[in-house]
């Protein structure tokens, strides 16, 4: 239950609950004050953030500035594999001005400094004061000794993947939630969660599968809540020229280069895929045509990227152009147990592609062997999703676009290979670049270039489906699809 | 003896020497963990960063000289996931399927031993050829499905029983354990019997063989002659005659159920040590699973070699014979 320890999607959601970040995002990711009642940045380098006042720890003492000092360096020191230490990366001290007023120095400019505390959690620094190390912090915040936060929520019990039992916090500074009891139950298997709530053990439950989805339209006594997700599913093309593993030419010979190199290959992989197909037929409606790795809305989603075309004659004719009249042979990777329908959008693909004459063995795998392996360089055609969490551009830029930089800290998550060193510079000048509208303006041009380049080829934004009893309740999906009691209200 | 004794002993050593190093490369080929549980926005630096702290950079032999050390020190590593020792860990969540599982092969053996002798007595008997044909569908339809068969007919439909979880606990010498309260109760009578299904088919089958065997033999014809009731020939003679392979059938299962309850526990989100394994499994949780499986491992031997002993006591030939062996 340490906040510092683990940024794991489930773990994450449940200390949300306990304890309050400086920056919150709203239902649509959109920045907006938490403890922190504004920010804005006094030189290139320093943030002041000016704290909310009359605000209440659990255990009745006040917050103020020497608890965010106190959290923001505690983090470093405790954070397991799961590294936190991506939200405090950029910060070099932290000053207290007054007990309402923080000055953060960064290593340069660092204008997303708010997006990333949005998910770094306050504690208490009387009540963390002797559970922050890394052997006694699992031990204090397990047993909830140091578990004190700010939060809507107070902690009561805790098992791992078990039961999270909470309590009203009715001190809350935004105003008491609306249930006393909260239970937090991990129920991993979908057929037995949709069981637990039809049985009426649960009011509530979160990824329901397309399936169920379809089934629980016509029971009335369920209700389901569709909310759009962050997480955009796309298909990865590896751009390394010479190492191609699971690409050959159809009789299973050696292709004299990786053809996917070539953008009328690409292009022509992109006119293969029929979007619509997929979310309608695939996904059972649960889900919207992509044309960016982005969702619309998000800081530096770009208008400018023309709508893709579902066009197999033209795919044809493309790969045709680029020397592969009869196309060829590709191994096609993806997740089966990560989000809804990935092993389905994974067939529907393969289906696809055969069509235009890119013959396709698809490969559904467990994260567990896809993520390592993808990591290793053994796939060239890879299919996954991504979320971008922080609700802006740099985060999906920085990562899955940039040129691997170790030095620079930036392209960890580019896993083809893609290198195109006008397109990293501008992502580097956006990460820098203080003022909002300027920053916006880099982000959507690098955006734009960036899709049009075709080495990612976004498919369809997943949608999230949350069950409940009918009558019951009401419920705010969230983009990042965190499920929170706060955002749960009666009926009526 | 005492030399028999030793030579089992070092077998069994050099079995969980081996165990632990198969566990150890196996989950080694699946991959790197960060690459799973880091983060999207990390930096390369921080990956380098946590792989050296978790000392996952370091070559295989060498962190598995580490695991080996730490393990003679009765220090079997702490979870990447939830930083806790492993042991914790997996202790915390022993109570649960242990009770879980004894209950289940307890009811099993009980019903299937009765169902099988009743088989066996009978066997042109309607009752008795219901009770065979039962027994034929507990081994031959999936024990997922039938966990999810139970679920929809008596949590769904007839809301008798819960559909998953532990429910309420009472505290006995610091291990909490449900079947001491009637919530605890209710919420085990599914998973229990889901579990017992496939253990009972096998005690009606195993009792039956035996008791038709036995049915047949002098003692049963001489107990008859000498007009000793039917009853009493069952209860004094038939029963006893068939226990010997039963009680051993009842200890392997004990530890093949206490290790592999997964799927019962997944279906059910029963918090014992199967549902941890397979969570872990899905985090790459390295300490957990490595742990556990040697364990698991550990408990095997264990059973074997207790096996092995308590026969040589018995039986002289066999502990003379491996010596000439």
């Amino acid at each position: 239950m340490d906040p510092h320890y683990s940024s794991l999607g489930t773990q994450a959601e449940a200390v949300n609950h306990i304890f309050d970040t400086l920056v919150a995002a709203d239902e649509n990711l959109q920045i907006k004050p938490g403890l922190a009642v504004s920010w804005k940045p006094i030189a290139d380098d320093v943030w002041e953030f000016k704290l909310r006042q009359g605000v209440k720890f659990h255990d009745g003492s006040d917050f103020d500035a020497q608890d965010v000092k106190f959290s923001l360096e505690r983090v470093p020191v405790v954070t397991g594999p799961s590294s936190m230490t991506i939200f405090v990366r950029r910060v070099k001290d932290v000053q207290i001005i007054d007990p309402y007023t923080v000055h953060i120095r960064t290593d340069g400019p660092a204008p997303v400094l708010p997006y990333d505390f949005v998910r770094l959690y306050i504690v208490s620094s009387r009540a963390a004061k002797d559970y922050s190390t890394r052997e006694t912090a699992a031990q204090g915040f397990n047993s909830g000794k140091a578990a004190i936060g700010t939060g809507p929520f107070k902690f009561v019990s805790w098992e791992p993947k078990g039961d999270l039992v909470l309590e009203r916090f009715d001190g809350y500074w935004g105003g008491p939630a609306a249930w006393k009891k909260v239970v937090r139950k991990e129920i991993q298997n979908d057929s037995s969660r949709l069981a637990a709530l039809k049985a009426g053990q649960v009011d509530l439950i979160n990824d329901v599968s397309s399936i169920d989805y379809l089934k629980l339209g016509k029971d009335s006594a369920v209700k389901t809540f569709v909310g759009e997700s962050a997480y955009v599913m796309n298909l990865q093309l590896d751009q390394r020229p010479d190492v191609m593993p699971g690409i050959r030419a159809k009789d299973g010979s050696r292709l004299a280069k990786n053809p996917l190199t070539d953008i009328r290959v690409r292009e022509a992989i992109d006119a293969a895929i029929d979007r619509r197909t997929m979310v309608d037929i695939v996904l059972e409606g649960l889900g919207k045509p992509a044309k960016e790795v982005l969702p619309p809305g998000f800081f530096g989603y770009s208008k400018a990227v023309p709508d893709p075309v579902y066009d197999p004659a033209k795919a044809r004719k493309l790969l045709a152009e680029a020397g592969y009249p009869n196309g060829f042979q590709i191994d096609l990777y993806c997740t089966s147990d990560r989000l809804p329908g990935d092993a389905a959008i994974c067939q529907g693909l393969g289906q696809m592609l055969s069509a235009v004459g890119i013959k396709t063995n698809v490969n559904a795998v467990s994260k567990t062997v896809y993520f390592p392996a993808q990591a290793r360089g053994e796939y060239s055609v890879a299919m996954n999703g991504w979320g971008t969490l922080t609700g802006e551009a740099s985060n999906m830029l920085g990562s899955l676009y940039h040129t691997k930089d170790d030095a620079k800290g930036l392209g960890a998550y580019n896993r083809i290979s893609y290198s195109d060193p006008k397109l990293d510079a501008l992502i580097e000048q956006g990460i820098m670049e203080m003022d909002e509208g300027k920053r916006r303006a880099i982000f959507e041009e690098a955006v734009t270039k960036a899709t049009a380049s075709k080495v990612l080829i976004p498919i369809v934004q997943l949608e999230s489906v949350w069950a409940a009893k009918a009558g019951l309740l009401n419920f705010k999906p969230r983009t990042d699809q965190n499920t929170l009691a706060q955002s749960i209200t009666p009926a009526r | 003896m005492l030399g028999f004794v030793i030579q089992r002993l070092m077998q069994a050593l050099a079995v969980m020497a081996v165990m632990s190093v198969i566990v150890f490369i196996g989950i080694h080929a699946v991959g790197n963990p960060v690459d799973i549980v880091l983060p999207p926005e990390a930096s390369q630096a921080i990956r380098a960063e946590t792989i050296q702290r978790l000392g996952l950079g370091r070559p295989l032999w060498e962190q598995y000289g580490i695991f080996v050390w730490n393990l003679l020190h009765g220090d079997f590593g702490r979870s990447f996931v939830y930083n806790i020792p492993v042991l914790d860990l997996i202790g915390s969540r022993l109570p649960a399927t242990t009770e879980l599982v004894v209950i289940a092969i307890t009811f099993a053996t009980v019903v299937g031993v009765s169902l099988g002798v009743y088989a066996g007595v009978k066997p042109a008997s309607f009752g008795a050829r219901a009770v065979m044909g039962v027994s034929i569908l507990g081994f031959s339809v999936p024990s997922f499905w039938v966990g999810l068969i139970l679920i929809l007919i008596f949590a769904v439909w007839l809301g008798w029983l819960p559909p998953g979880g532990r429910g309420e606990t009472v505290t006995v010498f610091g291990v909490p354990w449900s079947f001491l309260t009637l919530d605890g109760l209710d919420h085990l009578v599914l998973p229990a019997l889901n579990l017992a299904l496939f253990k009972m088919a096998m005690m009606i089958r195993l009792a039956r063989a035996g008791t038709r065997e036995t049915m047949l033999s002098d003692t049963v014809k001489f107990a008859r002659a000498a007009g000793i009731s039917e009853a009493t020939i069952l209860r004094r003679h038939v029963l006893k005659l068939i226990s010997i392979p039963i009680i051993t059938v009842f200890g392997l299962e004990l530890g093949s159920t206490l290790a592999f309850a997964v799927v019962t526990e997944t279906i059910f989100s029963w918090p014992g040590v199967g549902k941890l394994i397979i969570d872990s499994i899905a985090v790459l949780d390295r300490p957990v699973i490595v742990a556990y499986l040697v364990l698991t491992a550990l408990l095997f031997v264990t059973i074997n070699l207790t096996v092995d002993l308590v026969f040589a006591a018995i039986d002289p030939r066999i502990r003379t014979g491996r010596q000439l062996a």
